[in-house]
């Protein structure tokens, strides 16, 4: 393995920002820390880089002990939110620092220095920017400078706090496809911290899902979408309805008795059913139950609201079938669902 | 330079658009209305503060005519004068510099018991009566003083009323020049900065030498040419340390006053000129060098 974490708890003041966390990232792997805002994945990272300390815990680089370390003898690479470029230096500058500030019995000479910026710049696809300022260029062309001096210095671990965050949306997916690429070229362990779960699940191959300082899953993007271990998980994930019902006998009653569904655990009474939008069926239903309250058409999707006995739920469906099934809003109609989670309350 | 205050006065849309007629070269479009306003006022502002008083000084000391200038300003006491002030003053500024930059570190970075009191400290030699300094400085230095006596009796070094208690005052008024100039710009460095350069290996040396001082240089500099152009101009907190021999630690502000007792006004006037004229090549150069160093930020 290439990092393990093992315990590690941090606290400012009497905030617990990581609590006993223990994680293994594997060798070559592209990692993504995901989870809203104060859920402790940046702390994590800074930990890792060697940025902030932890209070109590273990970590490993490589197998060896690294909490002793300086951040400048991890051998990691760091890439920030907001680039951190040197300002008053070149892009090629800006690439090199890792090189140049080596002691001088380690440090390459200039010819070699220059071939390998030269090589990075063409990587990251910026060798007609060699001589410009950070100030000169865009958000993504500033990102990729910043991954080309992390890169510089033939880090074991490549660590990204939310890469793509101050971008816009496009650039932002045209990066990602860049960095998920750059991996398969490269194979560099890397962590990535980011909030936005379709980031997580497009990139990674595996997701740390994390919550108020603790891991709540760990697993493949299909696993964590598709088998969320706990109600915070599939909440975070992806749209999802959150109906309050009450078990019996491993039947789910949804909204006095509007709705049942069948759970498969063994949660018995008060308890929340979580169910996808795409997992809610609607069929036109002259005296239905429920009836639409509104259809939103984004894209290729529709969005449908529907109104079941006083209850909000929201379904979602691609524009062909909204036109084979034919409804309008104010239509009545029935919902069925074809997979909910159950989680007690 | 009066006609120029005449012809901003009027206001309204009018004058805008008579002065946007009469200076295309610096008509940019802009959403700030009120161009042609404030550049009158500005320029007929400096010119009553600033460039009447000055054009008075040159006037005065033309009636010297050329050789009798020239003559004025370089007797062995004036250009003897002149090394001790601008020279005092560029290594009291030098050292405010390094120490001053030193101070704005510590208030900076580091949290301490009576951080607030130390801040404002900083800025008491601003407030401080010239004089008061002068005398308080002059009486710790002097050969029985607090200071001046075991000074003398260890090292044997003599503070007041040499060239060494000159520098010491003009130090003295001119710290807080750097330290509130370096200041804010310190404060509001990025740490993301010097983590990424740690993170990239570099040493705590590397990272001040290659990423802190280049992005404080230019403040540092401007904080260098105001406490170096303080130190020329300043009279009270020196006269008293001093001791004022001619040659040896007169400097040129004492000189002019002396020369003014004298009735000797054209001569003093001239005096004023030269200095005038070095102090502004001496502070046009730093103001360039700035420029260069901001442009190279291209920011």
């Amino acid at each position: 393995m290439a990092i393990q974490v093992s315990g590690i708890t941090k606290r400012f003041n009497d905030f617990t920002a990581l609590d006993s966390v223990d994680l293994e990232v594997r060798s070559g792997e592209l990692l993504a820390l995901l989870g809203p805002s104060g859920s402790g994945k940046t702390t994590l990272l800074r930990i890792m880089a060697g940025l902030e300390s932890p209070d109590a815990g273990g970590l490993l680089l490589n197998g060896e002990e690294a909490l002793g370390l300086k951040p400048r003898d991890r051998q990691v690479g760091f890439v920030f939110q907001h680039y951190a470029l040197f300002r008053h230096m070149t892009v090629f500058d800006n690439v090199a620092f890792g090189l140049k500030v080596r002691p001088r019995g380690q440090r390459p000479s200039s010819a070699e220095i220059r071939r390998r910026v030269t090589e990075l710049l063409d990587l990251v696809q910026l060798s007609p920017f060699a001589g410009r300022y950070p100030a000169q260029l865009s958000g993504g062309q500033r990102q990729r400078v910043a991954l080309a001096r992390a890169l510089a210095i033939e880090p074991k671990v490549l660590l990204l706090d939310e890469p793509f965050g101050a971008l816009d949306a496009k650039v932002r997916k045209e990066l990602r496809r860049w960095l998920r690429k750059l991996h398969e070229d490269i194979h560099v362990t890397s962590v990535f911290v980011t909030h936005d779960q379709e980031e997580a699940l497009e990139l990674a191959d595996r997701v740390v899902v994390m919550n108020q300082g603790r891991i709540e899953q760990i697993g493949s993007p299909a696993e964590v979408y598709d088998h969320p271990a706990s109600a915070f998980v599939y909440e975070f994930l992806g749209q999802v309805n959150r109906l309050d019902c009450t078990v019996e006998g491993g039947i789910a009653h949804i909204g006095d008795g509007a709705l049942a569904i069948a759970t498969d655990g063994g949660v018995q009474g008060r308890a929340v059913a979580y169910v996808r939008p795409h997992d809610l069926g609607v069929t036109p239903a002259v005296g239905g139950p429920a009836r639409i309250s509104g259809i939103h058409v984004v894209g290729p999707d529709a969005r449908i609201d529907i109104d079941l006995a006083g209850l909000a739920l929201e379904a979602e469906m691609d524009r062909e079938r909204l036109a084979t099934l034919g409804i309008v809003a104010g239509d009545r109609c029935a919902v069925h669902i074809d997979r909910a989670r159950v989680f007690a309350r | 330079m009066v006609a120029a205050g005449s012809d901003a006065v009027p206001a309204g849309r009018e004058s805008a658009v008579t002065v946007r007629a009469s200076l295309p070269l610096f008509r940019k479009p802009s959403v700030l209305p009120g161009f042609g306003l404030t550049l009158g006022f500005t320029v007929s502002y400096l010119s009553i503060i600033v460039l009447v008083p000055l054009a008075a000084l040159i006037v005065k000391s033309s009636g010297l005519g050329w050789s009798g200038f020239w003559t004025a300003v370089t007797t062995p006491r004036v250009l003897a004068a002149f090394q001790v002030s601008f020279g005092l003053s560029f290594a009291a500024a030098l050292t405010n510099a390094i120490f001053g930059l030193l101070v704005t570190w510590v208030l900076v970075r580091y949290d301490f018991p009576g951080k607030r009191l130390v801040d404002a400290l900083v800025d008491l030699p601003f407030a401080l009566p010239t004089a008061v300094a002068g005398i308080a400085l002059s009486a710790l230095y002097a050969p029985n003083g607090w200071l001046g006596k075991p000074l003398n009796e260890l090292f044997g070094m003599k503070v007041a009323f040499t060239p060494l208690g000159i520098a010491i005052a003009l130090t003295f008024i001119g710290l807080p020049f750097v330290v509130r100039t370096v200041q804010p710009i310190l404060q509001d460095l990025p740490p993301e900065e010097e983590e990424a350069a740690a993170s990239l290996g570099a040493s705590r040396l590397q990272i001040f030498g290659g990423i802190i001082l280049p992005a404080i240089l230019p403040a540092l500099v401007t904080g260098f040419a105001l406490s170096f152009a303080r130190g020329i101009g300043e009279y009270g907190s020196v006269i008293f340390i001093a001791g004022n021999m001619p040659g040896l630690t007169e400097i040129l502000p004492l000189l002019i006053v002396i020369k003014l007792e004298q009735y000797d006004y054209a001569g003093a006037a001239a005096v004023g000129t030269a200095m005038l004229a070095v102090s502004f090549v001496m502070l046009l150069i730093l103001n360039l060098l700035q420029q260069w160093m901001r442009s190279r930020h291209a920011r």
